[in-house]
């Protein structure tokens, strides 16, 4: 058989757009809008209108799935629940709070005395309380994944960032190198862990300079550049090149926990500090940005304040010739109408120019069976979903498809075979049930 | 608040880059079939012409004739588009169609195809075929069973060879004037003679150098196996088609080839070299093996169709009474090639365990057998068995 090893493919990153400005906090908007959904969990909201809130207090929960649980990220007035746009591509209810500019905390969040003699159990109780997700894109609420019983010896620390455009996480890090080690090391014994990897990109030096003068106070932590492609920053990949070791469900089976490096930053402030989930850094980015950057930001601010902050669009800008992503320009979805919130799993907008062009049909070149880091072929899978062929679709694997969208970025012909194949992968998903 | 446009992920694509996409694949199968062009135009045309058999203008009619093939080819679909695309018949809106369905490639292969004297008209008729019948019934670029090119040249093989050869056939005006050829392609002689005998097949058209070359008789395109490599180490290159596939197909012939002939009692190189040297087999394994459509998509596809293709040239050529064996192997497994490429997909997927070991097993018992066949039925037919049968008796 012909062997199969994740290869990936080298994508322009253009990341050079918003690389050069240095990340800049925008810590007070006049209004946050809290999101009543985090990754597919509906919450139930905490608070009623006209409540006062302070920073670091639950607003909004769902205990039965997965214990979520959203902390207001300024101090003020709830003034109304009412719609906004999500990056998930759906409008959600959200919590509107006022921002009374007094920066009132809660009474948990203060310094916690003995730092190193937290147990694991202690530790990813403030996980689950701080309400940590993973801010890499998927928002996986992090304690799950160390509530494990596997044996855990590797913590990966993910500051890959491998989708274009994006700059966040390599912003992040190299404003808080120390706390990245940090909170790495509380993720390493949270886990149980004997050792804590920070992969990232070889071609990204400013990460690797900006960690090594920390690096002998935290002699467990090991840096491992791996190659610039696309998708580098994906789970399986890194845990692939680290460990030489493959898993077909969860990193755990390799023994490795991954987690994204703004997740390990926030962790760090949860456990030193007590302060829960309540900002996130985010790339406001693209050829339609005026000035492109990177922001640090409450959850719920208004994505419009930061553009214009950016210095707004660019100057004739024809909106219905852009698109406004939420995400990465691979795997993030567009966005109608540029009123978007923060939320903890947008890690960039990017409003980027449509090119439109004749394109031919699918010629049959075979380049996405090529490139697929799942190894599935695309086309068939295209093939049995319009058909709707489920035991085919099951016998060519649609359920492992990650999306992330190589097939169409190489496709010669433009086929958006992405987008089919994970229609394929729901319709299989349906029809198994 | 603006409206802004909508899609979907990746907003990323490779195809939006000027230099890359289908029209440039297609454009450089075009450059990689020029070589091709350049060389039989030189061995028919410019070399017949210093030889002195040819005047001035006729030493263009080789170009012209492959030219016209691609030409006529075009205008055929833009009279299809114009009669089916009832919405819009503007000169605009058919160009639009025209230029994404690549319609001068499969006549000017179909050109190459055919023989230096086919008429005219028979070169109208095979385009016919090719275009409309083998293209755009099935619904144009992307949606066709056959290489276009390949069927044309098929029917227009199997029904008009005789107006082809009355007309003046595969010969050029120097060629026609050679005894030794006695009106035969090398091949043409191994079936009418029977023989694998290096002084019947190879002798009288020179040496395997002038096979390699492409010095011999044959059709336009296909005998100079030098030229054809260079367009396909241009398609390799620029990442157009994979290098195994006209690879392994070569290889499988050579191999079987080699077989064949040290079964019937000569084991010399020559005889392999010149299965492949001598007729459409260098062709067909880089322009029309290698042809995306009608070819199997994904890696493992690729492999199990050149494979199946080299074992059924050999079994057409050797066992069958036909002289050539690719065209009708290629447009034979053209069939195949949705069946091998779900087959292939699955076995790509769930590897070994079942069904894709099931699947495995059958394609690779299936290609076991049919080789087997073709080895023991050629045995036959050049004579091997009789004085082995002897000598154990």
């Amino acid at each position: 058989m012909i062997f199969q090893k994740i290869k990936g493919v080298f994508i322009d990153g253009k990341k050079d757009l918003c690389k050069k400005s240095p990340l800049k906090e925008y810590l007070s908007p006049k209004y946050v809008y809290i999101p009543l959904l985090q990754r597919t969990s509906n919450l139930k909201a905490e608070v009623k209108v006209g409540d006062e809130v302070k920073v670091g207090q639950v607003v909004a929960t769902n205990e039965q799935q997965m214990n979520v649980r959203v902390h207001a990220s300024v101090s003020g007035k709830v003034t109304a629940i009412k719609k906004v746009w999500h990056s998930s591509g759906k409008m959600v209810d959200a919590i509107e709070i006022e921002n009374n500019f007094q920066n009132q905390l809660t009474e948990s969040i203060k310094r916690e005395e003995n730092v190193d003699s937290l147990t694991r159990e202690q530790l990813i109780k403030k996980m689950e309380l701080a309400g940590i997700t993973g801010l890499g894109g998927a928002g996986f609420p992090t304690h799950i994944k160390y509530k494990t019983k596997a044996k855990i010896d590797t913590v990966i620390i993910n500051a890959v960032e491998c989708e274009p455009y994006l700059t966040c996480d390599y912003h992040f890090i190299t404003t808080y190198p120390e706390k990245l080690l940090k909170g790495a090391t509380y993720m390493m014994k949270a886990a149980d862990a004997t050792k804590v990897v920070i992969a990232y990109k070889i071609n990204n030096k400013q990460i690797r300079e900006a960690v090594q003068p920390f690096l002998p106070k935290f002699p467990h932590v090991e840096l491992f550049p791996v190659k610039n492609v696309y998708p580098a920053g994906w789970e399986k990949f890194i845990v692939e090149q680290v460990t030489k070791k493959t898993y077909n469900g969860l990193p755990a089976e390799a023994g490795v926990i991954v987690n994204n490096s703004a997740t390990a930053i926030t962790f760090a402030d949860a456990v030193e500090m007590n302060i829960p989930l309540i900002a996130r850094p985010i790339s406001i980015t693209g050829e339609g940005i005026k000035k492109p950057g990177s922001f640090y930001v409450p959850i719920g601010t208004k994505v419009s304040e930061l553009v214009e902050l950016c210095g707004g669009y660019v100057e004739g800008l024809d909106p219905l010739k852009y698109n406004y992503i939420a995400g990465g320009p691979m795997t993030g979805r567009a966005i109608f109408i540029d009123d978007l919130v923060v939320n903890d799993t947008l890690g960039a907008v990017i409003v980027k120019p449509v090119i439109e062009g004749l394109h031919p049909e699918c010629l049959g070149c075979g380049k996405c069976a090529d490139v697929c880091p799942a190894f599935l072929t695309p086309t068939e899978i295209k093939k049995a979903f319009e058909r709707k062929d489920i035991k085919l679709l099951s016998d060519l694997n649609a359920n492992k498809c990650v999306e992330c969208g190589l097939c169409s970025y190489i496709c010669p012909s433009h086929v958006e075979i992405t987008e089919a194949v994970a229609k394929g992968k729901d319709l299989l998903r349906k029809g198994a049930k | 608040m603006a409206r802004f446009a909508g899609g979907k992920a990746p907003f990323l694509r490779a195809s939006d880059e000027k230099d890359y996409g289908t029209k440039v694949m297609m454009k450089d199968f075009m450059i990689a079939l020029l070589p091709v062009i350049l060389f039989t135009w030189y061995k028919n045309g410019i070399q017949v012409y210093l030889d002195g058999n040819i005047g001035l203008l006729e030493m263009f009619y080789p170009l012209v004739f492959i030219l016209l093939g691609g030409f006529i080819s075009v205008m055929m679909e833009g009279i299809f588009v114009f009669v089916t695309n009832k919405e819009d018949r503007s000169l605009k809106g058919i160009m639009t169609k025209l230029s994404v369905s690549f319609s001068a490639i499969p006549g000017l292969i179909l050109a190459l195809l055919l023989p230096l004297y086919t008429p005219i008209w028979v070169l109208i008729f095979a385009a016919f075929i090719a275009t409309i019948i083998g293209k755009m019934i099935f619904g144009g670029f992307g949606h066709n069973i056959f290489n276009p090119a390949l069927l044309g040249y098929t029917v227009v093989g199997f029904t008009l060879m005789g107006v082809i050869n009355n007309a003046g056939g595969l010969f050029n005006a120097s060629e026609a004037i050679i005894d030794s050829y006695a009106g035969a392609t090398p091949l043409g002689a191994l079936a009418s003679s029977g023989q694998i005998n290096y002084d019947i097949l190879v002798a009288p058209y020179g040496s395997l150098w002038d096979f390699f070359i492409g010095t011999i008789p044959g059709a336009l395109g296909e005998t100079s196996a030098l030229a054809i490599m260079f367009g396909g180490l241009y398609l390799v290159i620029r990442k157009v088609i994979k290098w195994y596939t006209p690879v392994i197909y070569v290889g499988t012939v050579f191999g079987l080839s080699w077989i064949i002939g040290a079964l019937s009692g000569d084991a010399g190189l020559w005889f392999p070299a010149y299965s492949v040297f001598s007729g459409g087999v260098m062709f067909a394994a880089v322009f029309m093996a290698t042809e995306p459509v009608t070819t199997p998509t994904n890696i493992l596809g690729k492999v199990f169709f050149a494979l199946f293709l080299g074992v059924f040239t050999v079994l057409f050529r050797f066992v069958g009474s036909l002289p050539e064996g690719v065209a009708t192997s290629l447009i034979f497994l053209n069939i195949f090639t949705l069946p091998i490429d779900k087959f292939t997909a699955v076995i790509r997927t769930k590897r070994f365990t079942k069904p894709g070991g099931l699947y495995f097993g059958i394609l690779t018992g299936l290609l076991l057998v049919l080789a087997v066949y073709t080895l023991v039925k050629a045995g036959n037919m050049y004579t091997v068995y009789i004085p082995y049968l002897g000598w154990v008796i």
